[in-house]
């Protein structure tokens, strides 16, 4: 799976699922955390929706605002362990 | 015992010559010899026989039982660290033979140095053994194992009637009246709240695959740092071993980090010893709630409280902050202009950082993420109610197992479970609303009023030892019940 396909597939979930607001123009760099989109329960949600959908576990410690807080982080995250 | 003006100036002075003078060789095994010692320097005397100093031992020994269960293997610098411990520990009982004014590092007098090696040599020994039984197939269960010993023992001190009863089964051992039996002086266990957060940490990580190697002396100079060893921050072992390792090359001599350091500590110590002693006079406690006859005055009282502990609290952490970054940790902030916040989610995201973080990786996050994987789970409003109250309720319960403590929790859990689902039903038009600049400094101004008031009503809880006094203030503070 490239990066292409991941981004979009996490960008629809966070989007429709964690947002809701499915037509929400969410930026590859955007603070999704820190801009108050999401908070650490959605961070649970979203490590799961990881899961299912590529395969990848991130440990708890690594589901913080530093680590998760933009697209580009994420989609660097689940990468790197695809890879 | 905490840290007083005499532990912090000795420290000053420790950090200059730490930085300017000592060897950078010497460095890591100068920060684990200073913190064995703190151990024992910091443990206020207890009235239970050679408990102030079974304790501080039974944390060197807890730290030396946990690296044996999670190491890959045993270095000739551990063996080299597990003599350095023993001497020190038989070094310290020997100071028994000295006289009184000299024993400067124990609480009391120490037990007979030749019993202390006896008893703590084949603890050691043993512990050595265990490492070398444990075998991939065993080693989870065994660290689930030591986890469940750590929380036990943990729930055991702070529950009032179980520390009770172990103080009197302490004294009948002795033969003295069960009678006086008190936890807060007989089983004071300096840090050991901070101690066991960092040790579930490690044995969590261990079981997880996140553990990074560490050697038996890094391992204890990160559990036990004196800095932070009584009231934090909980750092995490990755990032404090990062700090350890760039300590011989640090430049000592660098000005900034010498004066970043010291004035931090200088913030610290106004913010603690004259701000925080200050408002103490006019806070809320059960002597002064007795002498105020207004809705007025209670609400005086309060917002000292609320004050004196964040001052108290963040003037601490900026002196075990400011004492790391002159000895070259620099230890992760535990506060961030928390009664600024908007927010009661973003208000926990910026008091006791460390403790929040702890909590949020090793319970709400496994808890949480165990739910939603269910097949027939319930909806996420559920999950995150369960998740939200679980969490808060534990860091209520971590301060001291007690019914204000365990409604504090439930005071926070509902609070971050109704803004959850405020904040999920309004994103949308929040979203929109954000782009009226005047509107949204009034809102988010009103939502700093808010979540303070909230924040300080729920210290209520927090201040007082009982629930009927609680309710009784509560009701004071909006003119009921004079």
């Amino acid at each position: 799976m490239d990066d292409k396909t991941i981004r979009e597939k996490v960008k629809a979930y966070i989007t429709a699922d964690l947002i809701r607001d499915p037509d929400y123009p969410l930026q590859d760099d955007e603070g999704i955390i820190t801009g108050g989109m999401m908070d650490s329960f959605a961070l649970a949600e979203l490590a799961v929706f990881i899961e299912n959908a590529f395969g990848v576990y991130i440990p708890d410690p690594d589901l913080t605002v530093e680590k998760m807080d933009t697209l580009n982080l994420i989609v660097a995250r689940i990468m790197r362990d695809i890879q | 015992m905490t840290f007083n003006l005499t532990f912090i100036a000795i420290f000053v002075i420790g950090g200059y010559i730490y930085s300017l003078i000592l060897p950078k060789t010497w460095r890591k095994w100068v920060l684990f010899i200073t913190s064995v010692l703190t151990v024992y320097v910091l443990q206020s005397p207890l009235l239970v026989r050679h408990m102030d100093f079974i304790l501080p031992t039974a944390t060197l020994l807890l730290v030396t039982l946990v690296w044996a269960l999670t190491a890959s293997q045993i270095s000739r610098r551990d063996i080299i660290t597990i003599v350095v411990l023993m001497m020190i520990i038989t070094g310290l009982a020997l100071m028994r033979l000295l006289p009184s004014e000299w024993r400067i590092f124990t609480a009391s007098r120490p037990p007979d140095p030749f019993t202390v090696f006896l008893v703590i040599m084949p603890i050691l020994v043993f512990t050595l053994f265990i490492h070398r039984q444990i075998t991939p197939k065993t080693q989870p269960f065994i660290l689930s194992i030591a986890i469940l010993f750590i929380v036990i023992a943990f729930i055991i001190l702070k529950t009032e009637s179980l520390a009770n009863a172990l103080s009197a089964w302490l004294r009948q051992q002795e033969g003295r009246d069960p009678s006086f039996a008190n936890p807060l002086t007989d089983l004071n266990w300096l840090g050991f709240s901070y101690v066991a957060f960092r040790l579930i940490h490690i044995l969590r990580d261990r079981q997880t695959g996140k553990l990074p190697d560490i050697g038996l002396r890094d391992m204890h100079t990160y559990i036990i740092f004196f800095s932070s060893l009584t009231a934090g921050p909980i750092d995490r072992i990755e990032r404090f071993q990062g700090d350890l390792d760039a300590l011989p090359d640090m430049n000592g001599r660098d000005p900034a980090r010498i004066v970043e350091g010291t004035t931090r500590i200088v913030v610290g110590i106004f913010k603690k010893f004259v701000v925080a002693d200050s408002l103490a006079l006019f806070a809320l406690n059960t002597t002064n709630i007795e002498h105020v006859t207004s809705a007025g005055g209670m609400w005086i009282l309060l917002y000292g409280y609320a004050f004196r502990l964040f001052f108290d609290f963040s003037g601490y952490s900026d002196i075990a902050i400011g004492i790391g970054i002159l000895f070259g940790i620099r230890l992760p902030e535990n506060f961030n202009r928390p009664y600024l916040r908007n927010t009661i989610t973003a208000f926990w995201q910026s008091w006791h950082i460390t403790l929040s973080n702890w909590v949020r990786f090793y319970i709400f996050s496994p808890l949480t993420r165990t739910m939603l994987r269910w097949r027939r789970k319930p909806s996420s409003d559920v999950i995150a109610l369960i998740g939200l109250m679980t969490t808060m309720i534990i860091i209520g319960l971590w301060h001291g197992i007690s019914l204000t403590f365990f409604m504090w929790g439930v005071w926070h859990g509902m609070g971050l479970f109704v803004h959850k689902i405020w904040s999920d039903r309004t994103r949308k038009w929040y979203n929109q609303f954000k782009k009226k600049e005047g509107q949204l400094r009034l809102w988010n101004w009103a939502g700093i009023f808010l979540t303070f008031h909230f924040v300080v009503l729920g210290w209520v809880w927090f201040a007082l030892p009982d629930v009927s006094m609680a309710f009784s203030v509560l009701g004071k503070l909006f003119g009921v019940g004079f």
